[in-house]
């Protein structure tokens, strides 16, 4: 049916653009802040600077914070993608009863809510002496991230022929050969596509680092946190405005990847 | 068939139909009479406009330009719940989520009946179209050609004076859709509810309809009852569009048909199709008005086997005319002499077989 | 709950040995920084400081804390439902826009999403502050005289969380509504059905799997969540998250804060297995990228 304009399509999409001003208003709001001279949170802001990001670059505490952060979230996204990729393969390639415990292993970090996570990862490090290190940090990480990047790798895995590998294998290569040379070039852009949403999840991610945190190994959203919680400043917006940027970047790019994956993929044929 | 008031069929005016999509033009400048309790089939090609038509029939689609009066009212941009119209769909669009009864009744629910009435109006649709018993049951449980029925049944439980069927039976394998057609012509003369059905099947539409309008680029080409259409169409589409048609280039000089291999030819004055102009013509015969003759044979046309194709009670024969043009001919197969490729033959025909084109006529 | 459809055609299989070297690491992960984790930490609920479930009884048997959980409930409903007015429109605008609209509003929903959720509840800290944009313009119309509290209430937490929750909602009901093929509609409305009642007896039944699947989602996310309470809410009015972080890290009663995580994560399970059918993980997830 054409939608016509009537009356109920007008109060439709009147009231659909109110709830966008909802959803927008926030962050339209908050992001201008970042370059207001006072150092209390005023809107409209006032004057234009951008001190606020040389406070954030220029201060230790927050620089350590971020790199710490980025450590952590590099090392999630490697392991994520590894460890999900090999393990999706696997599922792909036979893995019968082990792969249906696979999936409900899987999703159980989405059910589970991330503070029991969280809570039991606190305990748990403290008595193992994993407690700040970025390994702890990671392993938390990436059990949150796993689904994400196993689905991905499971549609592209799903959309490229299995033949092409046993072809390859008839060819002579080892079975490991033929997925890098022949499988893994084919799903690349999904997998780092899956990467990426990793990285972002876990630079991102505030409950468990809000728990595991001790007094020196503060991730950059924990300190945020404090920040936030105790002494709200431009510091926040500025930070709000390089990191919505990079997110944005990132994730352009992933669905870029996709894009490049869809285009270049030849569909898997019917047996 | 005069209008009546007490039929049971309503009477449609379709004038000067326009639909415009951008640049695009659907339907161009279209216009109908479609008489009380008549059958009138849509038949076209994808892209030729049958379905825009019928869209706007019901509804859905509003005219860009011209005007849509049914039972004397005008609709034009009369929405469809306010229509008091049945359609039946390709896909069926049966409810899924409610039970066949449920299905056939919710047209009396939106207008206002009362659970047992419309349940008991529903009940009598379904022995209609012989599906009592199945109430109960839902959508995803019924074969296709059972969802089309009670499609059928919901489309005609609140007896509308106006039936629209939107290519039905596509979807369904060869005899079922036999059956199923027999099925909406029973109804109909059942009924007396006018019917206007949109197909790209010629042969369906042969069978099923009292007239049959054929559409080509938002314009109609012929409306005629079936019988004409098949014998006599308008023009060289129509022509090929229905059924086969041999089509031999020829000259007309006004009183004989001069065809390019030397055979004059003297067509009654019944066979010209419109104004047929001195100059370029058509010479148009059906293929299995075709008989074969030995070669010399006088008045008949002389050809060179190219291919028997045997058929059981029929055989295709394609042959050529001395230009080069293709015939083909379907004659029965009893009796038939052995023929070999390259033989010469001649294939005759009885006058009144014969249709003549003028060069205009190529609409 | 049906995932992704892991089966394959054809293509030879690993051997029992290859698919236990790959799997392996994933398991080995999710064993020893979730399972045991997890498992451990409930056990501590119920053997520390005795045996015996007094942790789940005391929970239950004191008032504050049987508050506490009502209150979450109850906040966890109030922001499903507020997201449910929110979202659905925002679905069916998108599944009855052209493309380039349909885009927008995509666009605008996901845009927040990809800013972190401090980012987002910062944002609220500073338009319901004092001197905040919001109380400005309420005494501007002049509904209030004075600036009137508005954040650190359990009403800056609903609204907060509605915000950032919402947009999860939008996609598994754009999903459902997208489902419907368009002649439902147009055979409802050939029936005699006015745009209203189509919507009531055809589009919303139809709808209702992906609805309620975005609903439960909302409810259970909401029901654990942890930032928004914590950095809008008032400490005499906790959800259940921020009292687990009060008893672990302020009072450091370690098995008491197991107890309440207990009590989070076995209703939380429980809810999601029943309503599993729901749950389409594979179609949800790919939607959010």
């Amino acid at each position: 049916m054409t939608p016509g304009v009537t009356p109920g399509r007008l109060m439709l999409m009147a009231y659909v653009y109110l709830v966008l001003i909802f959803v927008l208003a926030p962050i339209v709001v908050i992001l201008p802040m970042a370059f207001s001279e006072p150092d209390y949170l005023t809107f409209p802001p006032e004057g234009f600077t951008l001190g606020w990001f040389g406070e954030f670059f220029g201060n230790d505490r927050w620089m350590t914070a971020t790199v710490f952060s980025l450590k952590i979230a590099f090392a999630t996204s490697v392991v994520t993608v590894v460890v999900g990729t090999m393990a999706t393969y696997a599922l792909m390639r036979g893995a019968g009863r082990i792969g249906t415990l696979f999936q409900g292993l899987l999703i159980a970090p989405i059910v589970v809510p991330h503070i029991a996570l969280a809570v039991a990862l606190y305990l748990f490090f403290r008595q193992t002496g994993l407690s700040g290190t970025v390994a702890g940090y990671v392993m938390a990480h990436a059990i949150i991230a796993m689904p994400f990047v196993v689905f991905t790798v499971a549609a592209a895995l799903s959309s490229v022929d299995a033949t092409l590998e046993d072809a390859a294998m008839s060819c002579g290569a080892s079975r490991f050969d033929a997925f890098r040379l022949v499988t893994l070039p084919l799903i690349l852009p999904n997998v780092l596509s899956g990467a990426l949403f990793a990285f972002i999840l876990s630079f991102d991610e505030p409950v468990i680092s809000f728990f595991l945190a001790g007094i020196r190994d503060k991730t950059l959203p924990r300190m945020m946190f404090d920040n936030i919680e105790q002494n709200l400043t431009p510091v926040i917006p500025a930070i709000a405005v390089l990191l919505t940027g990079v997110s944005i970047f990132v994730l352009v790019s992933a669905a870029i990847l996709r894009r490049m994956a869809q285009a270049r993929s030849i569909p898997a044929e019917e047996g | 068939m005069t209008q009546d008031d007490t039929a049971a069929g309503a009477g449609i005016s379709v004038t000067g139909l326009e639909k415009r999509f951008g640049m695009l033009t659907a339907v161009d400048d279209l216009s109908i009479e479609i008489e009380s309790g008549e059958f009138l089939a849509l038949l076209g090609p994808s892209g030729s406009g049958k379905s825009t038509v019928l869209m706007m029939l019901a509804g859905f689609e509003v005219p860009t330009a011209g005007s849509i009066t049914i039972d004397g009212r005008d609709c034009t941009r009369l929405p469809p719940q306010k229509r008091n119209i049945g359609m039946v769909f390709q896909h069926y669009s049966l409810f899924p989520h409610l039970s066949v009864i449920d299905n056939v009744a919710f047209p009396l629910k939106m207008r206002g009946e009362a659970k047992a009435a419309r349940r008991r109006r529903a009940s009598e649709a379904l022995e209609v179209v012989r599906l009592d018993g199945y109430g109960d049951r839902m959508p995803s449980q019924l074969s296709g050609g059972q969802r089309q029925r009670v499609a059928l049944a919901r489309a005609i439980v609140y007896q509308p004076r106006l039936l629209l069927m939107d290519e039905p039976l596509s979807a369904l394998d060869k005899n079922l859709r036999e059956e199923m057609q027999l099925e909406i012509k029973r109804l109909h003369s059942e009924l007396g509810v006018t019917v206007v059905f949109v197909t790209h099947d010629q042969g369906e539409a042969l069978t099923m309809a009292d007239r049959v309008a054929i559409l080509r680029g938002g314009r109609v080409q012929q409306i005629s009852p079936a019988r004409e259409l098949y014998e006599r169409p308008a023009n060289l589409f129509s022509a090929g569009f229905i059924g086969e048609m041999n089509m031999i280039p020829a000259q007309w000089d006004g009183s004989g048909l001069l065809l390019n291999q030397g055979d004059r030819l003297d067509p009654p004055a019944a066979a010209l199709v419109g104004r047929v102009p001195t100059g370029r013509a058509t010479l148009a015969i059906r293929p299995e008005r075709l008989r074969v003759t030995a070669a010399d044979t006088p008045g008949a046309l002389a050809a060179d086997v190219e291919e028997v194709v045997y058929a059981g009670a029929g055989t295709l024969l394609i042959a050529r005319l001395a230009d080069g043009t293709e015939i083909r001919a379907r004659v029965p197969s009893a009796n038939l002499p052995r023929l070999r490729e390259g033989e010469r033959i001649g294939l005759a025909f009885d006058p009144d077989a014969l249709l003549v084109y003028g060069e205009e006529a190529a609409a | 709950m049906t995932l992704v459809s892991f089966t394959q055609p054809d293509g030879r299989n690993l051997s029992k040995a290859g698919i236990t070297l790959l799997m392996a690491p994933f398991f080995m992960l999710i064993g020893f920084a979730f399972l045991y984790p997890l498992l451990s930490l409930l056990s501590i609920s119920v053997t520390e400081p005795q045996f015996g479930f007094q942790n789940y009884e005391r929970i239950l048997d004191t008032p504050v804390y049987g508050k506490v959980l009502l209150r979450t409930l109850w906040i966890a409903l109030l922001v499903s439902i507020l997201s449910l007015f929110l979202a659905f429109p925002v679905a069916m605008a998108m599944v009855s826009s052209g493309g380039a609209m349909a885009v927008f509003i995509t666009a605008c929903i996901l845009l927040p999403f990809w800013s972190s959720v401090l980012v987002r509840t910062a944002a609220w800290a500073v338009l319901l502050q004092r001197n905040g944009i919001i109380n400005e313009g309420l005494q501007a119309i002049g509904i209030i005289d004075g600036p009137v509290r508005l954040l650190y209430t359990q009403g800056a937490v609903v609204v907060a969380m509605t915000h950032v929750l919402m947009p999860f909602m939008v996609l598994p009901i754009y999903g459902a509504l997208r489902n419907i093929p368009q002649d439902y509609g147009r055979a409802a409305a050939i029936c005699g059905a006015g745009p209203l009642r189509s919507f009531f007896e055809v589009t919303l039944p139809l709808a209702m799997p992906g609805v309620l699947g975005g609903f439960i989602l909302v409810f259970l996310t909401a029901l654990g969540y942890f930032i928004t309470p914590a950095l809008l809410g008032s400490p005499q009015e906790m959800m259940i998250a921020t009292l687990i972080s009060q008893q672990l890290r302020e009072f450091l009663d370690w098995p008491f804060a197991a107890a309440l995580v207990g009590v989070l994560t076995l209703f939380v399970t429980a809810i999601t297995l029943v309503f599993s059918r729901v749950f389409r993980f594979d179609r949800m997830l790919g939607g959010q990228l």
